[in-house]
């Protein structure tokens, strides 16, 4: 932890030493701001991760070259870029939220902040100015102007003592939609805390002044005491079932959607590993459906032989729904909700009623996912694309035969079209081979990252690899910092006419490669 | 503090080792019981603004100064030390003041669990690595004014 607060620290002063930098001068501050690529974490509200505005497709990926390099400041950066005409908006480790120039990578602006910025940057209308929202894990949601990088509001609940804001929030009309977490699931691992008494939730607020509107706990009863360790360390439950993932917005229902994790202690619940359909005006659970039942876990079981007091027993699989929902229409006209699962299940349900139309798995699973980050779909195509990460966590047990790779999938029937996968690229745990990131979709084309550090973009009909890069190296930034590749992991790549962002690098978890690169790719051309 | 004159040989290395880890089980040993009859980080809203890290550190300071600064100041003597039959005593047979145990011995205890953090850890390596010079005299006693000799019945 020493070492990394040293190393971001060295990145922190290498990075402002060059943003000093001439090569930069002439860069207007002034971002472009009438249109942004996304308008939430998944592309669209549905949170179909399909980006309509590009031009990359299966006849020009292998045209793609490096553009540009930014160096962050963090070797686990957990920001996903939102791009305007002319800017991408990008967390940057402790540094803040800098705007940087889309064909330069040159710094228009930096909003100041120290704190884990942990979500996807997203545009808003706040009162009559254009700002971009985004997560500190710890601190809440802020608005910031996206113009002179002004802070306009910080907003945070009441309602649980120690909330995480890992998830993105979602800006629909006036009203912001918050996922709820709770760092519960990692203090637990002090053996001397009484676990567990928090539950996840999702938060409403004005979009204009972000106060809260309403809070949905997805644990309604208060926790009680229900027992003791070491004499003297109380336990209590029910707790847990978390929000990790933005919600999807149904605009014909007016609902919001979103799944929840695992419960952290017991007794469990009936909205743990759960899909939730939740009216957007009031907060009124319409429906909620369960899909893994007495699902108890906490960071004190992944090492399960120390047989840690805060680890629940009987202990769970810890298959959190932690990617978000997807609404989706396939082909005939019909609508399903879609969500996948850590257990490597992805589920097609009736958004009226929760009904489950279609289940299947396509993995192995486990803590690392199965699904763990996010799907994406390609309406046109009927084809929903499942990534799969089936890392195996090493002090927990993960019976059955990984199968990592990406799963094509009919929307309509979940019945699987095609899939891809490939060998690790060698024997150490940093080079296993699997998909935690979220993928992306556009046009005839999806784009998926490894844990390994291959980036690559596949075929949509096929699954075939049409172009790829590998990570592992280091890059010359343009903002002059040491900068390295590494994993691809969190919320994957995005994409604007014909660039592709992607950061490279996270070793947040399980012994993967950090890095910090901030990576531009364009297509240069068709290749007929 | 009264000084004692030395009343034996040199303490060996091995006891100083030995008392020195019995010292560093017992003062964190007393810590987490104070931690967990005071409830300090046992509920979610001791985790808000990180305030039960501060709480921790008094406990531990408080569990120091009870197990290892009151008995040094009294008796000359820690709980480890007593048991394998040394102390501490002046090196110039002159009084130790109590500052002087307070402010530069005291610190080198909390020093010695930089060990496990390698950045940090030579400030402890240096100052256990002494007690290999002439007077077996690690960093803190010398910069403390003290020495370690071996208990012997009169």
């Amino acid at each position: 932890m020493v070492t990394g607060t040293l190393t971001a620290a060295l990145l922190l002063l290498a990075g402002m030493a060059a943003s000093a930098g001439a090569t930069c001068e002439g860069t207007r501050s002034q971002p472009g701001l009438s249109q942004f690529y996304a308008e939430s974490w998944g592309i669209d509200a549905r949170n179909t991760r399909y980006q309509p505005r590009s031009t990359l497709s299966s006849r020009n990926a292998a045209t793609l070259e490096l553009k540009w390099v930014y160096g962050l400041a963090s070797t686990s950066p957990r920001s996903l870029p939102l791009v305007s005409e002319d800017t991408v908006f990008v967390g940057d480790g402790p540094r803040g939220v800098v705007a940087l120039d889309r064909e330069t990578g040159c710094e228009r602006w930096l909003y100041p902040h120290d704190g884990p910025i942990s979500s996807a940057i997203v545009p808003a209308v706040v009162g009559e100015r254009v700002a971009i929202l985004f997560n500190d894990r710890r601190k809440g949601i802020f608005a910031i102007d996206a113009g002179n990088a002004e802070l306009i509001w910080n907003t945070a609940i009441d309602d649980q003592p120690i909330p995480w804001y890992s998830g993105t929030a979602l800006p629909v009309g006036d009203t912001l939609y918050a996922p709820i977490s709770s760092v519960e699931v990692a203090v637990a691992m002090n053996p001397l805390y009484g676990c567990c008494t928090t539950s996840g939730g999702m938060a409403a607020f004005d979009l204009a002044t972000g106060e809260k509107r309403w809070f949905l706990p997805t644990i309604p009863d208060a926790p009680k005491r229900t027992g003791s360790h070491w004499l003297f360390v109380s336990k209590y439950g029910p707790s847990g079932a978390a929000v990790w993932g933005a919600p999807s917005y149904d605009a014909a229902r007016n609902r919001i959607y979103f799944g929840t994790g695992q419960n952290y202690s017991h007794p469990t619940t009936d909205t743990s590993d759960a899909i939730f359909a939740v009216d957007a005006a009031s907060g009124d659970v319409q429906w909620h459906r369960q899909f893994t039942a007495n699902d108890a876990y906490t960071a004190a079981c992944n090492n399960i032989e120390l047989n840690h007091p805060n680890c629940p027993k009987p202990t769970g699989p810890d298959v959190d729904f932690g990617a978000p929902t997807l609404l989706v229409h396939a082909p005939s006209g019909r609508q399903l909700l879609i969500a996948g699962q850590k257990s490597a299940e992805v589920h097609g349900m009736d958004p009226d009623t929760g009904e489950v139309i279609w289940s299947r798995r396509v993995g192995r699973g486990g803590i690392i996912g199965g699904v763990h980050w996010g799907l994406a779909a390609n309406e046109s195509l009927g084809l929903l694309f499942v990534p799969i990460s089936d890392k195996a966590l090493e002090g927990f047990p993960s019976p059955g035969d990984p199968a990592p790779g990406l799963y094509a999938l009919d929307i309509e029937t979940g019945e699987q079209r095609w899939a891809y996968s490939r060998a690790s690229r060698c024997d150490e745990t940093e080079c296993v081979f699997g998909l935690s990131a979220a993928v992306t979709a556009a046009n005839d084309v999806v784009v998926i990252g490894g844990m390994d550090g291959m980036l690559e973009v596949l075929d949509a009909n096929s699954g075939t690899v049409v172009w790829s890069h590998d990570a592992w190296r280091e890059y010359d930034a343009v903002n002059g910092v040491a900068t390295q590749g590494g994993a691809f992991d969190t919320h994957g790549a995005f994409l604007a006419d014909d660039l592709l962002f992607v950061v490279a690098g996270y070793g947040y978890v399980g012994r993967q490669r950090g890095g910090n690169a901030l990576l531009v790719f364009q297509v240069r051309g068709a290749v007929e | 503090m009264s000084s004692l004159e030395p009343r034996g040989p040199l303490a060996s290395r091995r006891r100083r080792l030995l008392a020195t880890a019995i010292d560093g089980i017992l003062v964190p040993a007393l810590t987490i019981v104070l931690v967990m009859l005071t409830d300090v980080v046992e509920d979610a809203e001791d985790y808000v603004d990180n305030v039960w890290m501060f709480h921790v550190l008094l406990l531990a300071i408080a569990s120091y100064l009870l197990l290892n600064g009151y008995t040094l100041w009294r008796t000359q003597q820690t709980l480890g030390k007593r048991a394998l039959g040394i102390a501490m005593v002046a090196a110039a047979g002159t009084t130790i003041p109590w500052w002087r145990l307070v402010v530069v011995r005291a610190p080198f205890f909390a020093f010695m669990y930089l060990v496990v953090v390698p950045p940090l850890a030579l400030l402890p390596l240096i100052d256990h690595l002494m007690i290999f010079g002439k007077g077996r005299r690690c960093l803190h006693d010398r910069l403390a004014g003290t020495v370690v000799v071996r208990l012997v019945p009169s």
